[in-house]
């Protein structure tokens, strides 16, 4: 692969090196599928039906202990989301499932209204799985879950309204079925059509493939920075809107970002067994410079607590997540530059069209 | 989940009905194909080619000031005008035959253009929309028609009248042909030079499909979609000899939402929205970038760059009929049979109708080009 990059810098492009590159294309799309994401998906299936079964333990007995079980298990189905959350292309793209799991940012609260709604109309058709799956997206997934799970009088609401508790049952039993059919497909269906891309099934070649592995790679880090930093700390030191924050309710934005970083670190450089993997499409010497921004950003965010709220209490806050910030810019820029530096694209008309 | 060509056979019988089937590489030679490319360096071209024995050869390179977006053809006048992307300001005209540049005109201070415009069939006139953006509450699209002058070595052009387009954002433009209707595509949104491309009416935006008289300014008629699509931006269409329009749609709205984003129209009628099946209906991503039909005139192509896919449409049936794989696919040329067309990417590739199957043209003679979103044909093979 990097012999092959090397000599397409070189400007050395042939038909003969093309058919080699797609065989290598391949090798680096069945590493990350194998390596990084259908494991990743396991895992939120696996999270998300611990998740369903908490919820209809707490509803069967809704206390502070069987609360505390569903709380921590909506933390570990909400880590295994965010550690795949930058995959937005296969499977979760089908039936908007990922919008249906995580509809955010909402910046209009459509999601607490409808949620609202929703639970005063108390219609128990409307909880058939089948049905809830028809609902808005706004009080299917995660963020209306956090709602229900995570307000100060939680217990209090969930024991005295059994409606609202089967409304946080069927979010979880939703969840988790969303998180199976994600992964079932990428094993029976997805793997397969990245397997075959060179076919011109779903996809035009095996390169084309590559570079939706790759958007996921770099989009998903100017995202996170834009969406998930800058939007909350504003411009200046006293300028924070922390409300705006991913999981502000759970107070687990910031360990959402960790995660995300943690997963498109590994994405890049793989879990340490791989021979193959996203950052060797790069130039040798712009992997080795891409994994040491990664390293520095990751062990930033290391030193950082959970929520937002504690990280600005904390003597220069604002400074370190300013630099959380800033790293992350780095990562982006050093990944874009690197790209120059080979023959891929990742998009142009698509990326602001008219 | 996958696009299972079988299901949409019937577009190659549909396309046997043609009037004229070359196939690939053949009797080609003379169209020439005119796009905006831009490099990763950020540097914006006008570039020339020929489709010729499987292969495109490039003809012609020239640096444009800014980005650009359609070009309009006039082979009588053998010229040419670039039309910068919205909000850019400059016309960029060239010849036809060496490419060379002839003249640049920009538009006043208090005016921006939208990256479309059309000829008369004479070349006495150019038409294209323009934006008061000064004017931020009121329909503040402009249709501007200049008188157009070719001698030997040169080409004037002077800005005769304009008249509202009846909405804001008037995106492209088609000039029917008893060569006085005008069909405006008024995408609805507003912008400002100080925003640049932000938008700034997403909540309020009210698109429609204006046919107005060129001469006069005449409101002849204004389609609107359902209240409820009002976030459904009408961007980029084409019409058929007999006055059938078919266009795409950018929605502006939330991506779950489920929306059309292609439509039919004809004078005098309801607008008839078309529906991709799913999973492809999702799969475009809220966006068609590039409307073109086909030779014959019932089948069109839908680019959705987004989507990174190219829909094909039977207009007469109201179905989507094909779709391939095309990573940032987006510029469309009607071909003799089937399509030619362009990637931000780079590539260049022919859908043959036929075999419902893309093939690449070898594009090796251009370096690292990202294609812009419209390719524009000269080809005597074909009329129009």
């Amino acid at each position: 692969m990097k012999r092959f990059l090397c000599l397409l810098a070189g400007g050395l492009l042939s038909q003969g090196l093309l058919a080699q590159s797609n065989e290598n294309w391949t090798e680096v799309n069945l590493a990350v599928t194998d390596n990084q994401v259908i494991p990743a998906y396991a895992d939120f299936a696996a999270a998300s039906a611990s998740l369903s079964d908490a919820g209809n333990a707490f509803c069967a007995a809704p206390d502070e202990s069987s609360l505390s079980h569903f709380r921590e298990q909506f933390h570990a189905s909400m880590d295994a989301w965010q550690g795949i959350q930058h995959i937005q292309f296969g499977p979760i793209t089908y039936f908007n499932w990922n919008y249906r799991v995580h509809y955010w940012p909402d910046e209009k609260g459509t999601g607490g209204r409808q949620l609202d709604a929703l639970i005063a109309g108390k219609n128990s058709e409307v909880l058939v799985l089948e049905n809830f799956a028809r609902e808005s997206v706004g009080v299917q997934g995660f963020p209306a879950l956090e709602r229900l799970l995570f307000a100060d009088d939680s217990l209090q609401a969930l024991q005295s309204d059994q409606y609202r508790c089967q409304v946080t049952q069927t979010i979880a039993a939703n969840i988790s079925d969303i998180a199976s059919g994600v992964h079932s497909r990428w094993v029976e269906e997805f793997r397969t059509t990245v397997a075959n891309a060179d076919d011109r099934g779903f996809f035009e070649n095996a390169e084309d493939a590559t570079i939706d592995f790759l958007k996921a790679q770099v989009e998903s880090v100017r995202r996170v920075q834009q969406q998930k930093v800058e939007e909350i700390i504003g411009e200046s030191a006293g300028q924070e809107r922390v409300r705006r924050a991913e999981s502000w309710r759970s107070g687990r934005s910031l360990r959402n970002l960790r995660v995300n970083v943690a997963a498109l670190a590994t994405l890049f450089n793989g879990n340490g067994t791989q021979a193959t993997h996203l950052g060797s499409v790069l130039l040798p010497e712009d992997e080795v410079l891409v994994a040491e921004k990664f390293a520095i950003l990751q062990s930033t965010l290391q030193a950082l607590p959970d929520s937002f709220e504690e990280a600005l209490a904390a003597e220069a806050g604002y400074a370190s997540l300013q630099l959380v910030a800033a790293q992350l810019d780095t990562v982006f820029e050093t990944l874009e530059a690197s790209l120059k530096n080979t023959d891929l694209y990742l998009g142009f008309n698509s990326l602001d069209g008219d | 989940m996958q696009f299972n060509r079988r299901e949409f056979i019937g577009l190659g019988s549909l396309l046997l009905g043609s009037p004229v089937l070359a196939s690939h590489g053949q009797d080609t030679s003379s169209a020439l194909f005119l796009s905006a490319a831009s490099n990763s360096r950020d540097e914006h071209w006008i570039v020339g080619f020929r489709w010729q024995a499987e292969q495109a050869v490039p003809v012609f390179q020239h640096a444009l000031p800014g980005r650009a977006h359609h070009i309009a053809i006039h082979e009588g006048l053998g010229i040419y005008i670039v039309i910068a992307r919205r909000p850019g300001s400059y016309l960029w005209i060239g010849d036809l035959e060496s490419g060379a540049f002839l003249a640049e005109i920009t538009v006043p201070d208090d005016r921006h253009l939208f990256g479309h415009g059309v000829f008369s069939a004479d070349g006495s006139r150019f038409y294209a929309p323009e934006s008061d953006w000064q004017d931020m509450t009121g329909d503040s699209g402009r249709i501007v028609s200049w008188q157009v002058r070719r001698s030997s070595d040169s080409v004037s052009m002077e800005r005769l009248d304009e008249h509202p387009s009846y909405g804001v954002g008037p995106h492209e433009i088609l000039l029917m042909p008893d060569q006085d209707t005008l069909v405006v595509a008024n995408g609805g949104i507003r912008t400002h030079p100080e925003t640049g491309r932000e938008k700034l009416n997403i909540d309020t935006m009210q698109p429609s499909l204006v046919y107005m008289s060129a001469s006069t300014g005449q409101l002849f008629e204004q389609r609107f979609l359902e209240e409820h699509y009002h976030q459904a931006s009408i961007r980029h269409m084409d019409q058929t000899a007999d006055g059938l329009i078919a266009f795409g749609i950018q929605y502006e709205g939330e991506p779950f939402d489920s929306v059309p984003l292609i439509a039919t129209h004809r004078r005098g009628e309801a607008i008839r929205t078309l529906w991709a099946p799913e999973p492809q209906q999702g799969q475009m991503s809220q966006y068609v970038g590039s409307v073109r039909f086909d030779n014959g005139g019932r089948v069109f192509a839908a680019s959705c760059p987004r989507g990174n896919m190219i829909t094909f449409w039977d207009s007469e049936r109201g179905e989507m009929i094909d779709a391939v794989r095309s990573r940032d696919g987006c510029g469309i040329c009607a071909m003799e049979s089937g399509f030619l067309f362009t990637t931000g990417t780079g590539r260049i590739a022919w859908y043959d109708p036929v075999q419902a199957v893309t093939r690449d043209v070898n594009a090796e003679g251009f370096d690292k080009l990202f294609w812009d979103n419209h390719l524009s044909m000269v080809n005597p093979a074909m009329k129009g």
